[in-house]
């Protein structure tokens, strides 16, 4: 018996010999493994930076028409201060109609601006001195501009990356003496805080004891749970983390790496980003105070937050104080003093990736042509966008504010109305505003981009287009019959389209049928010039979509989106010149070097003649037309030109319009299509009337053609005329198409007899074209 | 047997940690196909020396404008470029900041634009006949880069009259 059990004995002796070197074996090459991970990640460990976005930068120069309190929201918005801090930057001060400002550095895309002082004069809304501090004058000053968001990593984590010598010393002792005050002289692990961890065990809970290389360790390599094999694996990387690198270095990968917190959907990174997030300053600036806080937070910063739990954040701030007065090598005055301060947290509200969403997404589609989504969401690049926050602002504000009053007014019930604006500068194509919806700050579904609903009118002026390109058959008076019409063609239904007041006006001149969007003349109109004609100037207008060669489509049976709309007026806007929008001007690397432009590219697309013509019918539109209820927001002067647009039983509710420095279309309708029981003219023209009243639009003045002739024109016989004339017009023509004859009312003997011929005249041929002949 | 807990939880450890995550490449971002390339064309023969200076009443449009040249004439034609849409930003229908641009255009070696901003400048150009004939100059200078001899000898006399 004793010999078997000897014999047992032996062989589990030496079954486990064998077992444990196995292990010892396993462990080894587990640990080279471990090693080389540690040693390629950390080395080649480059954070993810996500790309950040910033809006155009706002250029202040003697003579620009902003108002003072649009500048100070805009300093305001970034993170300025009003209050004096000499010998720092980015603050600003009042005094009466001035501003002193004093702008901090920055780097653009054509190299780096050094930070300077501005005084800036304003009167009647507009800048009338901008002097440097010595009081010499300045022909231009450029703010920096402001962040409006990023391209996140996938966990949308940003980051700002400081280097070690960034962070003021405080910071560091503080962080020291309340997280690991053995950091300088540890291996990696702690051993004291390794009993106490190993003594929990006992419990179902491991307790913390984790020195900063652990937590560096866990945050780079491992996941959050917590196990005794995550505890040891962490351990043995610690120390081999502490064996390749030197305390500095995982100082700083620390400093950058921590959590400090979410600001709604975005995780805050980095004491870089942190100092900014919660102080609104650059780190080197963090005080012995706002140190303690962020090192506070460290431990929760959900727990210690301290816009939600200002006390709590208080108290354990106040222990970090002692904890470094104790272990560090601050004085008692400086505990005292700090100790004394407020939280200091700027309030700013909560931004998230971006407040922007819909803007953001434009800029994020333009991107991905060019750039690859990893390095997007990686690579820390810098893009300079055209959003203009004063233009976001008025476009938001209009269209929440009326989509609000028409939901009250009508109680369709939920969900509520919806709607879409998109603001563009009509000489360079830049988008200065896209709002994707009401709830202006979700990023869901963007109408803007992404909603094609049928535009209706918005078409008809391609129909006329077409038709004024031709001067000796069509001018603006020339007479569009508007009788019943229909249009039959093999293959499908006959087409009978019906007027908005569902009556027939005869014949009307081609300028007062675009004015009143009557369908039926346009119809007559369109298949008079020809469907595919008229298409295919739709599409050097700029539409890329697929159009339905119908004749419907020319009366808007076409879906198209907001920004699609856009482009296709901009080429309106501008005189005929085709400009591709664009949402982003230039990217830069995360250092400031240059990487891409995306510059002004124009190209004639119409003669300026046409063009020219149909924009004086478009501002008829606005002036007796279908628009006029835009005088309720703005002054005639501005002459602005627009079409309104709506669709069948009224779903769609379009109207696209510009002034002399804008173009902007809004659009009004429910999402799942029912009937909005609005016109464009009731419900997307106060939009966009709102808007544009807020922003003191420039009036639209049009470069004159070579050959274009203004004429004054007697409205009543449609012949040339005086100013004499009752309610004479000046209206323009091409050289040789105006009318020939006079009317009575212009004077002279002769002008009668002339007059009578003319209408004779023009009746024939009018009568001519009707016929076919 | 503790030695075989804490192996085998090094194992676990080990069997667990997540493989290395693909490390982005070491060069930042590729410059794109069109990124700015240096630019180094000379400037063209026939440039009068003496450009009419742009409008004095604003001095923003001065300085900028005086920046272009500067960058144009180092050869920092991208810049000259931004510069240019930066002073149009201010002033869309100076008819002078579009002629610049078609200038720095054609010396980028961007004819289709550099016709198409000239033409530009022309439509605000008004009764400046000494202007106009200095885009058309520019449109006869891009067409005949292109090898359009015709439109060239066309511009050339629109140029001359």
């Amino acid at each position: 018996m004793l010999r078997r059990a000897q014999i047992l004995r032996y062989l589990r002796l030496r079954y486990l010999g064998w077992a444990g070197l196995a292990l010892a074996f396993a462990a080894a090459v587990c640990t080279l493994y471990l090693d080389s991970r540690v040693r390629s990640e950390f080395e080649g460990r480059r954070f993810a930076l996500p790309a950040r976005i910033y809006a155009r930068p706002l250029e202040l120069h003697v003579g620009l028409r902003i108002a003072q309190p649009d500048v100070e929201q805009e300093l305001r918005d970034l993170g300025y201060p009003e209050v004096a801090r000499e010998g720092e930057f980015g603050w600003f001060v009042r005094s009466g109609n001035e501003l002193e400002i004093a702008l901090r550095a920055f780097v653009f895309w054509d190299g780096p601006q050094p930070a300077k002082r501005l005084r800036v004069a304003f009167e009647d809304g507009a800048i009338t001195a901008l002097r440097d501090a010595v009081g010499a004058e300045l022909p231009l000053a450029r703010l920096e501009p402001l962040p409006i968001g990023g391209i996140y990593p996938a966990n949308n984590e940003d980051r700002v990356l400081v280097r070690l010598g960034e962070v003021p010393q405080h910071f560091v002792q503080a962080l020291i003496a309340t997280e690991d005050r053995q950091f300088y002289t540890h291996r990696g692990f702690d051993p004291r805080a390794l009993v106490r961890a190993a003594l929990s065990l006992a419990s179902d809970k491991i307790q913390g004891g984790s020195t900063i290389t652990q937590q560096l360790v866990k945050n780079f390599f491992l996941t959050p749970e917590r196990t005794l094999q995550r505890k040891v694996t962490e351990l043995i990387m610690a120390v081999l983390l502490e064996l390749h690198y030197d305390k500095n270095e995982i100082l700083e990968t620390y400093l950058n790496e921590i959590y400090f917190g979410q600001d709604r959907d975005r995780a805050i990174h980095g004491v870089g980003l942190a100092a900014q997030f919660y102080f609104g300053k650059e780190v080197q600036h963090l005080t012995l105070a706002e140190s303690a806080l962020l090192v506070g937070m460290v431990k929760g910063p959900a727990y210690y937050d301290p816009y939600r739990h200002p006390e709590r954040a208080l108290e354990r701030r106040n222990l970090v104080l002692r904890e470094t007065r104790e272990h560090g090598s601050i004085t008692m005055e400086q505990y005292a003093a700090a100790r004394a301060t407020e939280l200091g947290v700027t309030r700013k509200p909560a931004m998230g990736t971006s407040p922007y969403p819909a803007f953001l997404r434009l800029v994020h589609l333009q991107m991905r042509r060019d750039y690859d989504e990893a390095d997007l969401r990686s690579e820390g690049l810098r893009i300079f966008t055209t959003l203009d926050p004063r233009v976001q602002r008025a476009a938001e504000s209009a269209l929440t504010r009326r989509l609000a009053q028409f939901d009250k007014e009508r109680r369709f019930g939920e969900p509520g109305l919806e709607g879409a604006v998109v603001v563009t500068d009509p000489q360079s194509g830049e988008v200065q505003a896209l709002v994707g919806g009401r709830d202006v700050r979700y990023p869901g579904y963007n109408r803007a981009l992404d909603a094609a609903r049928p535009v209706g009118s918005l078409l008809k002026p391609a129909i006329y287009l077409t038709a004024l390109s031709e001067p000796s058959r069509y001018t603006l008076l020339t007479p569009i019959d508007d009788g019943p019409f229909v249009w039959k063609s093999r293959g499908a239904p006959d087409w009978e389209p019906a007027n908005y007041d569902k009556k027939f006006h005869g014949a009307v001149p081609l300028r007062v049928a675009l004015a009143q969007s009557y369908n039926v003349a346009t119809a007559r109109l369109g298949t008079e010039l020809g469907i595919e004609r008229v298409l295919a100037n739709v599409r050097r207008l700029g539409i890329e979509h697929d159009l339905q060669p119908f004749a419907s489509a020319l009366l808007g049976a076409t879906d198209l989106s907001p920004l699609e709309v856009a482009q296709m007026y901009q080429t309106i806007a501008s005189g005929g010149w085709r400009t591709p929008l664009r949402a982003i001007r230039e990217v830069t690397t995360q250092e400031g070097r240059p990487l891409q432009r995306y510059p002004l590219a124009v190209e004639q697309a119409f003669a300026p003649e046409p063009m020219y013509l149909l924009t004086a019918a478009m501002q008829d539109v606005v002036r007796e037309g279908t628009a006029q209820g835009l005088k309720n927001f703005l002054p005639p002067e501005l002459a602005v030109a627009g079409k309104t647009g709506t669709t069948d039983e009224q779903r769609d509710a379009w109207f696209a319009g510009f002034t002399g420095d804008r173009l902007g279309v809004v659009w009004i309708g429910y999402d799942d299509n029912r009937p909005a029981r609005l016109s464009g003219s009731a419900a997307a023209l106060p939009v966009w009337g709102e808007m544009m009243a807020a922003l003191a639009p420039e009036p639209l003045a049009l470069a004159k053609p070579d050959h274009i002739e203004l004429v004054w024109i007697d409205p009543q016989t449609g012949l040339r005329g005086s100013m004499g004339c009752a309610g004479a017009l000046e209206l323009p023509f091409v050289q040789g198409s105006a009318p020939e004859g006079r009317a009575p009312c212009s004077g002279g003997l002769d002008a009668a007899a002339e007059a009578v011929d003319a209408t004779v005249q023009s009746a024939k041929n009018w009568l001519e074209r009707l016929l076919g002949k | 047997m503790k030695y075989v807990i804490i192996v085998s939880a090094v194992l676990a450890g080990c069997a667990t940690v997540p493989g290395p995550e693909p490390v982005p490449a070491e060069q930042p971002v590729p410059p794109p196909a069109a990124a700015p390339a240096p630019e180094t064309a000379p400037a063209p023969e026939g440039v009068p020396a003496a450009v009419p200076a742009p409008r004095a009443e604003n001095i923003a449009i001065a300085g900028l404008m005086e920046n272009a040249r500067a960058d144009a004439a180092a050869g920092r034609l991208a810049n000259a470029a931004a510069t240019l849409e930066r002073a149009l930003r201010i002033e869309p229908r100076n008819p002078r900041l579009w002629q610049e641009l078609a200038r720095v255009r054609l010396k980028q070696g961007q004819y289709a634009q550099a016709e198409s901003v000239a033409a530009r400048s022309n439509s605000w150009a008004g009764s400046d006949n000494a202007l106009r004939a200095e885009n058309w100059r520019l449109i006869a200078e891009a067409r005949e880069a292109r090898g359009d001899a015709e439109g060239a000898r066309q511009a050339r006399e629109l140029s001359t009259r």
